[in-house]
């Protein structure tokens, strides 16, 4: 069955029922459905480990609610089914049961309890509440329902060929997401994930964190990237236990956790979770991490209560601030972080940024800074971004005061042919080669304009300000009226979905609901 | 809406008990209400307080600004309040210069300085007391000094029976108009009576905490509302501008409207205006030189066109005048009814112009410009200061220096002026950037050499035509 167009397969079908409008809803549709397909496969895997070590395995969901007793309408001959359910009866069991009972509350008639998940319960059991407690069925027709479950059944997740195909289709997803202008911004374009991941070298045996895990983009490069240093069954192990996140917004989470398991990953170390919101105080030197890198989230405006969890000297209002406060307060000893930042972080002097910068420079070795091209983030935004490399190391030959000898600063150019990248030519894996070559062999390039290191001292007595070989102010260019066009259009989606997802949080915390789902 | 329109909304929402819920095992706002009376009576036995800061003002029916929850209560702000402005004590910026910067110093808009000792040690609500602030609101009024500090008399220092109260009179203050209790338009006040007076709608204690969590909710998602919204005005405020360029670029450069392979090409254009320059000469209203042609090189050439158009210089193709300022002193030169005379704030773009603002007598005519007016359907443009504007005549009329008449040739039907009058403004900023002339603006010369992209003469009217209903409809985006 080919993975490849499932999800175009898929939309089609969605496209004739009356409950779903636009792609955002599509998506979220069929999320919820291949998160249980994914779990059942990963139930499969825990019901053996259960059996190796003579234990009995007991899923969190009811018998009947588990996606192999309800969905599949052929039984394993290929016979159909004699009790499988479609049309209406279908949408009472997914609306009256499924959902209800997996979101905690009980069947509308009463036959089935809602789950209970408590302090105590397994966070790969926790994690079907917390799903479907953002999800929502949107379809209306139970035809077209039971068609959908059938091509989604039909994949086979434990062969690895389809199982890995499966995967793929699964972050294309995410990026259509992305475009479709909702949760855009917890994805990061994965030739980017890439590139920072590579450059720090993660190892089988360490622990790598993004605690602002989206869905999941870092931590899945870094599951490729550790993938062909798997050679033993301790290995495996290891594997299985070298990546961690933290996601505050429930939506990503879901997202996250579907395609960290796809990844191969049974139990997700996936915390649903405020990053910020423990006291930097309380984190012990056990929990820290090798390896960290993540996109944090910009522009939020923090509360009091948030802020208070940090150092006087640190508190800010800009979440990307305190986020870097909490990287390396998290970062374990010779660890390595890739954290991308706006270009605000770099030029900002405001007391708290200051304050962050200079720790940069006399605790850590902050040895390079990428600024990428305006336009990485797009169609979902074209704010200004860079990378920031730093180990919490003291770096050879570091001035007295400071643990950074040097950083290099590289500005990553648009490629040639390129004018910026958008939702038809986005970035790719391949536009880093460039960069790669001058990673490993490091030269002043434009007279400094483009590439040139600095000592801390000289970064100091500029007060910080790490805003050095950036793009030369653009002239104006006159785009053709549908290229103008177009870029206006996906720039107003963003922003239109942008304002609906706040405007409905804002209602939904008032009490009310406006648009009509 | 804007963010700040949802922000008061929110507010609003919250000062009269619609954020939250009521709930009522909460203790009512009247056993709050004896509990601060209590404590103040207690502070008075201390010396802390005198027994007058113990009055208070009855509140009558009509007095009360709208309806509020059985458990609420109205008081007025100095009967919740503990006032601690006599401990506070200003100091010069004379005197504070010489102090070590250790602890905040605030005023009446949040910390202006440091010095070397505090006068606070605990957290208190701060009032801004003078400045504009009190009107404009562009900062907060209330806010919350934590640590140890000091302040001057310019912000009103006030404790209260719970931390939770005192958050909440920081919202309150800072969410309601306070425009009845401020006095004064040059010099904003807001005096401790004034103060006192103002009515406080009091929820119970348990329900002000939550409405305080609630707003700090919502706030920062507010915020970002707000930063989107922002960003979407500008977004779409920069579009018609944008949309205009874009469209303007597509026409001169030959891609706004199809070419047709049955009109005459732009080079016999060109040959036809040889020719009624050629006879010109012979009539002596042209001089021979000006039949030259100075030929335009590859390079030269800023873009592709299409087969059918040519490369022309603006000078071989029209012939134009620059106009003159009579002496401003002469007061025999200048006549209120005398004949209209253009400058460039007559003008307005792409438009025909009716009137003028000023006006020069018969004798300005004669002696300045030897009676040489501009006729009514004449395309002028500016090209001092504002450069490249570009307007047609409705009357006969003279202009300034800083304006050209400009006579198309071989146009009997007005399609080279039309598509002068809309694609000049992009041709005449070239200069700008292209060849980086420094300051705005032109000289004959550099008008003479303007690079002309000429379309074949019917075209030529198709693209006026295309342009024009477009400009429309990007107009009707404005609105």
């Amino acid at each position: 069955m080919a993975v490849g167009n499932l999800v175009k397969r898929l939309q089609d079908i969605m496209r004739k029922d009356a409950g779903i409008n636009g792609d955002a809803q599509r998506i979220e549709q069929m999320v919820w459905m291949f998160f249980l397909k994914v779990y059942d496969a990963a139930e499969e895997d825990w019901e053996l480990d259960a059996m190796d070590k003579g234990e009995t395995f007991k899923s969190i969901i009811p018998d009947p609610l588990r996606w192999r007793n309800w969905a599949p309408s052929r039984d394993e001959e290929g016979r159909l089914k004699s009790d499988f359910l479609t049309v209406q009866a279908l949408l009472d069991f997914i609306n009256d049961k499924l959902f209800r009972v997996l979101k905690g509350e009980d069947a509308t008639d009463g036959s089935i309890k809602g789950i209970q998940v408590t302090r105590d319960t397994a966070r790969h059991q926790a994690v079907v509440r917390d799903v479907f407690q953002e999800v929502n069925q949107y379809m209306k027709n139970g035809v077209l329902l039971r068609q959908m479950i059938d091509e989604i059944d039909a994949v086979d997740l434990l062969d690895s060929a389809e199982s890995h195909a499966f995967g793929d289709m699964y972050e294309t997803l995410l990026k259509d997401l992305q475009a479709a202008g909702n949760a855009g911004e917890f994805y990061t374009p994965r030739p980017l994930t890439d590139f920072t991941v590579q450059h720090l070298d993660p190892r089988l045996g360490e622990t790598m964190g993004d605690l602002a895990a989206g869905t999941g983009g870092f931590i899945i490069s870094t599951l490729r990237y550790l993938e062909p240093q798997k050679k033993t069954a301790n290995d495996e192990e290891l594997f299985q236990r070298s990546v961690m996140g933290q996601e505050w917004k429930p939506f990503p989470y879901l997202l996250g956790v579907t395609n960290i398991m796809l990844h191969g990953i049974k139990d997700p170390m996936l915390f649903h979770m405020d990053s910020l919101g423990k006291n930097m105080s309380e984190y012990q030197e056990d929990g820290k991490l090798d390896t960290i890198a993540m996109n944090p989230p910009y522009g939020g405006a923090t509360d009091s209560a948030t802020k208070m969890n940090f150092k006087q000297e640190y508190r800010s209002s800009e979440t990307a601030d305190l986020f870097m406060v909490l990287i390396m307060q998290r970062l374990a000893r010779g660890g390595r972080a890739g954290v991308v930042v706006p270009d605000g972080f770099l030029f900002g002097t405001d007391g708290a940024k200051l304050a962050i910068k200079k720790r940069l420079l006399t605790d850590f070795n902050l040895h390079t800074v990428i600024r990428l091209p305006g336009s990485v983030f797009a169609p979902y935004t074209s704010i200004a971004t860079n990378i920031l490399f730093f180990n919490n190391e003291r770096a050879e030959g570091a001035p007295e005061g400071y643990a950074t000898a040097s950083t290099w600063f590289y500005r990553m150019d648009m490629p040639e042919g390129y004018k910026h990248f958008n939702k038809t030519h986005p970035i790719l894996n391949s536009h880093f080669e460039v960069v790669n070559a001058w990673w490993a062999d490091r030269q002043v390039l434009e007279e400094g304009e483009k590439s040139r290191s600095f000592t801390p001292q000289e970064l100091m007595d500029m007060g910080c300000n790490l805003d050095q070989c950036k793009f030369p102010k653009e002239e104006e260019i006159v785009l053709r009226p549908e290229e103008l066009l177009r870029q206006y259009h996906e720039e107003r989606t963003a922003l239109d979905a942008k304002i609906d997802a706040q405007l409905e949080e804002i209602e939904h915390l008032l009490g009310f609901k406006i648009k009509e789902a | 809406m804007n963010a700040q329109q949802l922000k008061n909304s929110i507010l609003q929402e919250a000062i009269e008990g619609r954020l939250v819920p009521q709930d009522p095992s909460d203790e009512p706002a009247s056993v709050l209400l004896e509990k601060i009376r209590a404590e103040k009576k207690r502070l008075v036995k201390e010396g802390k307080l005198k027994k007058k800061d113990l009055e208070e003002t009855p509140i009558s029916e009509e007095e009360k600004p709208f309806e509020i929850p059985e458990s609420w209560e109205w008081v007025r702000f100095g009967t919740i309040t503990i006032n601690r402005d006599k401990e506070r004590i200003p100091l010069s910026v004379n005197e504070r210069s010489k102090l070590e910067k250790k602890y905040d110093y605030y005023g009446a808009s949040g910390i202006i300085d440091k010095v070397d000792r505090y006068l606070f040690d605990k957290p208190l609500l701060l009032i801004g007391e003078d400045g504009a602030n009190l009107v404009n609101r562009s900062t907060p009024i209330a806010f919350i000094a934590k640590g140890e500090y000091w302040v001057n008399n310019h912000a009103h220092v006030l404790d209260y029976y719970h931390e939770d109260l005192m958050q909440y009179m920081c919202w309150y203050i800072n969410g309601i108009s306070l425009v009845n209790y401020v006095t004064g338009t040059a010099q904003p006040k807001m005096n401790q009576e004034k103060m006192n007076s103002i009515l406080v709608a009091l929820p119970p204690l348990a329900e002000q905490h939550r409405i305080v969590a609630k707003i700090e909710k919502l706030l920062p998602k507010v915020e970002e509302y707000g930063k989107a919204q922002e960003a979407l005005d500008k977004l779409n405020s920069e579009l018609p501008e944008r949309l205009k360029k874009s469209i303007l670029q597509e026409a001169i450069t030959g891609r706004l409207v199809p070419q047709d392979p049955n009109d005459e090409p732009a080079s016999v254009l060109l040959d036809k205006i040889r020719q009624e320059k050629k006879k010109l000469v012979k009539e002596g209203k042209l001089k021979k030189k000006d039949l030259e042609e100075t030929p335009i090189s590859e390079e030269k050439k800023p873009f592709d066109i299409p087969e059918s158009w040519v490369w022309c210089r603006f000078g071989n193709i029209v012939k134009t005048y620059t106009g003159k300022t009579p002496e401003r002193g002469n007061a025999d030169y200048w006549n209120k009814e005398g004949l209209p005379w253009v400058s460039i704030s007559d003008m307005r773009q792409g438009e025909t112009i009716m009137t003028t603002k000023e006006h020069i007598s018969a004798k300005a005519a004669q002696k300045c410009f030897g009676n040489q007016i501009s006729l009514k359907g004449s395309l002028i443009m500016s090209f001092k200061l504002t450069v490249g504007r570009t307007s047609v005549l409705g009357i006969d009329a003279y202009h300034n220096e800083a304006i050209i008449t400009i006579n198309t040739m071989s146009d009997p039907f007005k399609y080279t002026r039309n598509y002068f009058l809309h694609i000049l403004p992009v041709i005449a900023n070239w200069g700008d950037t292209k060849d980086a002339i420094k300051g705005k603006t032109l000289n004959s010369k550099s008008i003479y050499n303007l690079l002309i992209p000429l379309p074949p003469y019917k075209e030529q009217r198709r693209i006026v035509a295309k342009l024009e209903q477009l400009l429309t409809e990007i107009d009707k985006l404005k609105a």
